[in-house]
C-alpha cells in the first residue's frame, strides 16, 4: 500500500469518524486515529487528532502531549480546522500514552481539556530466522515422518508478541505447525522418503512477518538413522593381529543406502581409531580391523549415515569388546639395573630388572637372563606380578648380585610367552672406574602438566675404552624421594629433551638421572632433583632455642624432611615477638642456625620459623623463651670478685693473725704462770699451810720485784674480765706487787682505781718488764719459803724475777680467806699438804671438778708440781726426773704475786 | 490489457462478490497446480534414479502392504486375490518410445490413486483403527502421489515440448459405487496386486529410461557443448 493510498484511507477514516453518531455516556470531544497502535523504535509515527463538534475548538487549540512533555509545535501538522496530526520518533524513552488536548478557554477554569488519548505499543518488527537445519530421525523399521527443525531467531528483544511458523512443501503437499521460538517439527504423515521438500520459518508480530530462507533439501538430507545394531567382533586364531567386525543395517536398504564408519581402542584408552572412511563406504554389514597388536582387548564402535552422506550420522553404537589372539614377544625386554652401595669395600651389588616387552604380543610367562659367561637361567613369572593386560609395564625385578667393583659383566636377557621368545637384550655393566662419560649437562622445566628434562649429549672422544664412543640412546631414570619408587624410560640418541612418561605425583620430589648408553654400556649419571608441581611445605621446620643470652638467642631447626617440603625451599624467615612487635628476618635455605641479636634482656620472645618455596610459606610452632638478666659471664664474674675478695680479706686476715699470733694467742689464751717454775712455790716445809695474815706493817719488809709487762693493757683488760676475781684480790690488802706496787700498798681499793686509770704510766717504763715479786724475808701468807741456796738469811727481803706471764693466784692475793675458798679459787694450788686438816678428802674432790672445769691445759702443770710441793719440798727446783730445773734467775717469789696494773 | 478488462467487465453476467469470489479461487487453483507440479531442473540421471529408488521403495511397501492385507481379511484370502475383476487398472506399462512408456507410466500411477483411496476407504470400515493395513494403505496412497509428481517433473524436463494429458491416456477410471463386504475384499486385493505389479514394470522401465535417457542426453548435452 503507497503513500497515497494510505492518505485516501485515513482521510476516509476521519470523515467516517467525524460523521459518526457517538452513544457513549461520557462526552467526547474527538479522537486519535489510530487507535492503540503498535509502533516500531526507531520510526516515526503519525498520529491525526480529530474535533467534534462538541469540542468547540479549532485546530489552532489542539496539542499533544506525550503524558506529561507538550510536543513541540513544529511536529504538527495542520490537516483542517478540525484535525491536527503530530509526527514523534518512536524510542525507547518514549512515553507509552499520546495525549490530544485543547488549550481551554479563558473563562474555563480547567485550562488543559483531553481531547482523546491512545497507548503506545512499542516494539521491533521480527529478526529473519537464520541457519535453519531439520532432521528425520528413524523410528521402529522406517523414517519417522515428523521432521524436527531448529533455527537461530533474531537477537533483538522483540517486545510484541511474536509467532513462528514452521512451514514444509513438497510436491503437491503443503504442511505447517506452529513453533517455539527456535525449535518445531512438522508431521508429514509420511515421510517423503526420495522426494525433494522445502522447508522455511515465517515469525510474525504486530509490526511484521518475516520468513527465513527456505531449506530446499532432498529427504535424505534430512535422514538420521539409527546405529547399526548386533555389533560382533570376532577373534579368530592364528590371526594375531586381526578382528572380524560386523553388524546388521539398522534399515532397510530400500529406505536408505548406507555406508559406515568404524573405529576402534584399546580398552581404558580414549584414543580412537577410525578405519578409513573409503574402506567401508560399500553398503556392506562386516569388516575386518587389521595391523592390532596381539592379546589385546579392543573396543569397537560403528555408526552409518547415508551413502552418499546426506543426512546425519548415526550415534555410534554400543562398545563393543573383543580380544586379539596372543603372538611371540617381537621386541626387547626393557633390561636395566639398579647399583647399591655395599658395605663391603670395593664391591657393589647390582639390582637387575627389567619390563615387559613394549610388543610383548601376550602374557610374558617368564624370562631367561644369562650373565657373562654362564649358563642361561629361567625366571617364571608369576600371573600376579606381571599383567600384560595393564597399560602400565611394570617392573619386575629380576636378580640382586654383589658385583666387584673392577668387575666388568654382560647381562643378557630374553622374554617368553606361550607362543614364543623375544628378541635378546643386553646389558654391560663396566667397571667402576671405567665408566662412560655422563652427560655435559642436565635441566628441567614443566610444561602442560607434565616434566620434562633437558640434557646436553656427553663430550666423547675415541680413548681407546671398549665400548663404542657413540651415544646409542639415554635412559631416563627417576625415583621418588618419599617412597623410593623408581622408573626409567629410554630415549632416542638424537633426543635432548624428554617429557618423563611415569606418573608422577605433585609436590613430590623426584631425583632425576640421565644414563648415556653406549651400544649398552651403561655411562655415568648426572643427577637433579625436580618437582612436577611444587606446593606449599606440609609443616614448618622444627625449631629449638640452643642458647639465649640477655641480649640474643640462637635459634635451631631442623630441615623439613623431603617428602614434606613439596618443592624447593627458597628461604626461611625467622619471626620473633615480643611486646607486640613482630620483627623478622630471612635468611637462606641452607641456614639451619640463627643468632637473634638486640634482644631486650629479660623479656619473653615468642619465636616461629617460616619456609618458603615459590608457592608459598609455612609457619613452625611459635616457640617462647626469655633472655636473661645477666649475660653469660656476668654472674661468674660477680661471685669471682666476690670470693676473690674474701679471699683476700681472708688472707688479710691470716696474715694479720700470723703477724700478730703472739699477742692472738695471749689473748685467747692468756699466760698462766707454771706454779713449778714459781720462786714461792718453793716453799720451806717448815712453815705452815696456814700463812699468817700480813699486816699492815710488813711493808717495810716489802721488796720490789720487777715484773715483765709486755702488754699492760691486755694485763689490764683481763683484769676487767676477770672482774670478780680481781674484787677478790682487791679485797686483798696485803699483797702489792710490781710497779706502782706502793700505791697498791698505801691503799688496796685505790690501786685498783690505779690499776684502770694509771697503768699506762707503769707501761711507759720499759718495754719488757719482768714479773717481780716482792719476797718478804719473813715468809709469806704463812708458807715457810724454800731456803734458797745463795740465800743464807731466809728473812731478808729479796727481789725475785720470774720469767711466767701467769696472773698471780688468788691464793697468793687472799692468803686470808678460808683455804676452801682459795683452793675452789687456784686450782692450781688445789692440794693442800695432807696434814692440813681432815677434810683434805673433800677438798681433792672439788678440787678435781674445778680442775674439769678448767681443761686439760691447765692439767698438764698443775697436779704433779703440787705433790711435788706437799711431799718433797727438799726437791724443789728439780725436775720430777731428778733433773735440776731450770736456775730461776731472779730470786723466788715468796709471797706470791698479782697482777699489774 | 487494463483496458480490454474493463471492456470485458459488462459482459459478465455475475454478480461483483461472486466474480471477485471466483478469481481467488482460480488463483488458489493456479497456485496449487504450480506447487504440485513445479519441478527443479536437475540432473537426469539423478532424478531418475531417485524415482527408480522411491519406486523400489513403493514397491517393496506393495509387497508388504498386500502381504498384511491377505493377513488381515480372514479366511478365504488368498481367494479373493484370484477372483478375475475388470474394474481395476492394468498394470502393464504400453507405448513405444520413452516418452510414451513414461507418460503410460505416470498416467498408471494417478490411475491408481482413487483406486487406493477407495480400498483405504472400505478397509477403514472394515479394519481396526490401529490396524497396520490403514497405515500402510495411506503411505501407498502419499508416495504414489509423490512418485507421480516427480515422473511429470521428470517427463517435463525430458520432454519439455510434449503436453502431459490432464487425464489419464486410458481413460479414467470406473469405480463402482457400491460394493459388498466380499466384493470389498476381492477389490482391494486385486487393486493391491495389480499395483504391486505396476510398480515392479515401473521399476524395470526406470531402469531402463534411465540408461536409454540420460545417457544420450549427457552425450547431446556434450555435443552441444562442442
Amino acid at each position: 500500500m503507497d503513500k497515497s493510498s494510505y492518505r485516501l484511507l485515513q482521510l476516509l477514516s476521519l470523515a467516517w469518524l467525524a460523521c459518526r453518531p457517538t452513544y457513549s455516556s461520557i462526552t467526547t470531544y474527538g479522537t486519535i486515529i489510530p487507535q492503540s497502535p503498535s509502533v516500531e523504535i526507531g520510526k516515526e509515527f503519525t498520529a491525526t487528532c480529530v474535533l467534534y463538534k462538541a469540542a468547540k475548538a479549532t485546530a489552532e487549540d489542539i496539542y499533544w502531549k506525550l503524558k506529561n512533555v507538550t510536543v513541540p509545535k513544529e511536529q504538527y501538522t495542520k490537516i483542517n480546522d478540525s484535525a491536527v496530526s503530530v509526527t514523534i520518533t518512536i524510542t525507547n524513552e518514549t512515553a507509552n500514552w499520546l495525549l490530544c488536548e485543547k488549550k481551554g478557554s479563558s473563562l474555563s477554569l480547567n485550562l488543559n481539556q483531553v481531547i482523546h488519548g491512545i497507548l503506545l505499543t512499542k516494539g521491533y518488527p521480527p529478526e529473519k530466522p537464520v541457519n535453519l537445519s531439520c532432521m528425520a530421525v528413524q523410528f521402529g523399521r522406517k523414517i519417522s515422518s515428523n521432521v524436527t527443525c531448529t533455527w537461530q531467531p533474531g537477537t533483538r528483544d522483540e517486545m510484541l508478541k511474536t509467532t513462528y511458523t514452521l512451514f514444509g512443501s513438497l510436491i503437491g503437499s503443503n504442511k505447517s505447525s506452529k513453533a517455539h521460538r527456535s525449535c518445531g517439527y512438522i508431521d508429514f504423515d509420511t515421510f517423503p522418503s526420495f522426494m525433494e521438500l522445502a522447508i522455511w520459518v515465517e515469525v510474525e508480530n504486530k509490526l511484521g512477518k518475516v520468513r527465513s530462507d527456505i531449506l530446499d533439501v532432498f529427504a535424505a538430507d534430512l535422514v538420521k538413522t539409527n546405529p547399526p545394531s548386533d555389533v560382533n567382533i570376532i577373534s579368530e586364531n592364528n590371526f594375531s593381529r586381526t578382528l572380524l567386525v560386523s553388524w546388521k543395517h539398522p534399515i532397510h536398504v530400500t529406505y536408505v543406502t548406507l555406508k559406515y564408519n568404524i573405529r576402534f581402542c584399546t580398552v581404558g584408552s580414549r584414543d580412537w581409531t577410525e578405519v578409513p572412511p573409503n574402506d567401508t563406504e560399500s553398503y556392506k554389514e562386516s569388516f575386518r580391523l587389521q595391523y592390532l597388536k596381539p592379546d589385546t582387548e579392543y573396543v569397537v564402535q560403528v555408526r552409518c549415515i547415508h551413502y552418499r552422506g546426506y543426512g546425519y550420522w548415526s550415534d555410534w553404537s554400543a562398545n563393543s569388546t573383543a580380544r586379539t589372539p596372543e603372538d611371540k614377544p617381537t621386541s626387547k625386554p626393557d633390561l636395566w639395573r639398579v647399583v647399591i652401595p655395599s658395605q663391603v669395600k670395593s664391591e657393589r651389588r647390582v639390582q637387575v630388572m627389567c619390563k615387559d616387552p613394549v610388543e610383548s604380543n601376550g602374557r610374558i610367562r617368564g624370562y631367561s637372563i644369562k650373565i657373562q659367561d654362564g649358563t642361561w637361567e629361567t625366571v617364571a613369572v608369576n600371573d600376579s606380578d606381571l599383567d600384560s593386560r595393564s597399560q602400565e609395564r611394570k617392573i619386575i625385578p629380576l636378580y640382586q648380585i654383589p658385583w666387584s667393583d673392577k668387575r666388568r659383566g654382560l647381562i643378557e636377557l630374553k622374554a617368553w610367552n606361550s607362543v614364543g621368545e623375544s628378541p635378546q637384550a643386553s646389558l654391560v655393566i663396566p667397571e667402576l672406574t671405567h665408566e662412560p662419560p655422563s652427560v655435559e649437562s642436565l635441566s628441567w622445566f614443566t610444561h602442560q602438566g607434565r616434566l620434562w628434562v633437558k640434557w646436553q649429549p656427553p663430550n666423547v672422544t675415541a680413548t681407546g675404552e671398549p665400548y663404542r664412543s657413540e651415544v646409542t640412546e639415554y635412559i631416563l631414570e627417576w625415583v621418588s624421594v618419599s617412597d623410593g619408587a623408581m622408573d626409567w624410560q629410554r630415549e632416542r640418541r638424537h633426543t635432548r629433551t624428554a617429557a618423563i612418561k611415569g606418573n608422577l605425583q605433585k609436590f613430590n620430589r623426584y631425583n632425576i638421572s640421565v644414563y648415556p648408553m653406549y651400544s649398552g654400556w651403561t655411562g655415568k649419571p648426572l643427577t637433579i632433583a625436580a618437582f612436577l608441581e611444587q606446593g606449599v611445605p606440609l609443616e614448618g621446620p622444627s625449631v629449638k632455642v640452643r642458647r639465649t643470652g640477655k641480649n640474643d638467642a640462637e635459634l635451631e631447626w631442623m630441615e623439613i624432611p623431603l617428602d614434606k617440603q613439596r618443592g624447593f625451599i627458597t628461604n626461611y624467615t625467622i619471626f620473633f615477638i615480643t611486646g607486640g612487635k613482630e620483627h623478622s628476618i630471612v635468611v637462606s635455605n641452607d641456614t639451619y642456625s640463627y643468632t637473634v641479636k638486640r634482644m631486650a634482656s629479660n623479656s619473653k620472645y615468642v619465636v616461629r620459623v617460616m619456609a618458603s618455596t615459590v608457592q608459598g610459606s609455612t609457619n613452625s610452632s611459635d616457640l617462647s623463651f626469655n633472655t636473661l638478666m645477666y649475660a653469660s659471664g656476668q654472674i661468674e664474674a660477680i661471685v669471682v670478685s666476690v670470693c676473690i675478695s674474701f679471699l683476700f680479706s681472708v688472707v688479710l686476715t691470716m696474715l694479720c693473725c700470723i703477724y700478730k699470733m703472739d699477742s692472738i694467742i695471749k689473748k685467747i689464751w692468756p699466760p698462766v704462770p707454771d706454779p713449778s717454775n714459781s720462786t714461792i712455790a718453793k716453799w720451806s716445809p717448815d712453815f705452815t699451810s696456814k700463812a699468817d695474815t700480813p699486816k699492815e706493817n710488813a711493808l717495810g719488809d716489802v721488796s720490789i720485784v720487777e715484773v715483765d709487762v709486755f702488754d699492760r693493757k691486755s694485763l689490764c683488760e683481763e683484769d676487767k674480765a676477770g672482774l670478780p676475781l680481781k674484787k677478790d684480790k682487791y679485797l686483798s690488802e696485803e699483797h702489792s706487787s710490781g710497779i706502782g706496787g706502793s700505791s697498791c700498798l698505801s691503799s688496796p681499793h685505790q690501786s685498783v682505781s690505779d690499776s684502770d686509770e694509771g697503768g699506762d704510766e707503769g707501761q711507759t717504763t720499759a718495754s719488757t718488764v719482768q714479773y717481780s715479786s716482792v719476797v718478804a724475808s719473813c715468809g709469806y701468807k704463812g708458807q715457810t719459803p724454800c731456803p734458797l741456796p745463795q740465800s743464807g738469811s731466809s728473812q731478808t727481803p729479796s727481789f725475785a724475777r720470774s720469767e711466767s706471764t701467769q696472773p698471780l693466784l688468788d691464793s697468793e692475793e687472799h692468803p686470808e680467806g678460808p683455804e676452801s675458798q682459795r683452793y675452789l679459787r687456784n686450782p692450781y694450788f688445789g692440794r693442800l699438804p695432807a696434814g692440813n686438816n681432815g677434810d683434805s678428802g673433800d677438798l681433792e674432790d672439788l678440787n678435781q671438778m674445778e680442775m674439769k672445769k678448767q681443761g686439760l691445759a691447765l692439767r698438764q702443770f698443775c697436779p704433779l708440781e703440787e705433790d711435788f710441793q706437799q711431799t718433797t719440798p727438799t726437791e724443789e727446783g728439780q725436775s720430777p726426773d731428778g733433773q735440776p730445773g731450770p736456775d730461776p734467775s731472779y730470786m723466788p717469789q715468796l709471797s706470791g704475786y698479782r697482777p699489774q696494773c | 490489457m487494463s483496458g480490454h478488462v474493463k471492456n470485458m467487465y459488462p459482459q459478465l453476467s455475475i454478480s461483483q462478490a461472486a466474480r471477485t469470489l471466483l478469481s481467488l479461487l482460480l488463483v488458489a487453483a493456479i497456485d496449487s497446480v504450480n506447487a504440485g507440479i513445479a519441478c527443479r531442473n536437475q540432473q537426469c540421471e539423478s532424478h531418475i534414479q531417485r524415482s527408480s529408488k522411491l519406486t523400489r521403495l513403493i514397491h517393496m511397501e506393495s509387497v508388504d502392504l498386500l502381504k498384511i492385507y491377505k493377513a488381515s481379511q480372514g479366511d478365504m484370502s488368498e481367494l479373493f486375490c484370484q477372483m478375475p475383476t475388470n474394474i481395476v487398472p492394468d498394470p502393464n506399462i504400453s507405448g513405444l518410445d520413452p516418452s510414451e512408456r513414461m507418460l503410460s507410466i505416470y498416467s498408471h500411477c494417478k490411475a491408481f490413486l482413487p483406486h487406493l483411496k477407495r480400498v483405504t476407504e472400505q478397509q477403514r470400515d472394515l479394519q481396526p483403527p490401529s490396524s497396520p493395513l490403514l497405515n500402510n494403505l495411506t503411505t501407498a496412497q502419499y508416495r504414489t502421489s509423490g512418485l507421480a509428481n516427480q515422473i511429470n517433473c521428470i517427463y517435463q524436463n525430458l520432454f519439455p515440448n510434449l503436453p502431459i494429458p490432464l487425464e489419464p491416456v486410458d481413460g479414467p477410471t470406473s469405480i463402482h459405487p457400491s460394493q459388498n463386504v466380499f466384493q470389498q475384499k476381492v477389490y482391494g486385493c486385486v487393486v493391491l496386486k495389480n499395483f504391486k505389479e505396476l510398480l515392479s514394470q515401473m521399476r524395470h522401465e526406470l531402469r531402463t529410461l534411465k540408461n536409454q535417457m540420460c545417457k544420450s542426453r549427457t552425450f547431446a548435452y556434450t555435443n552441444a557443448l562442442f
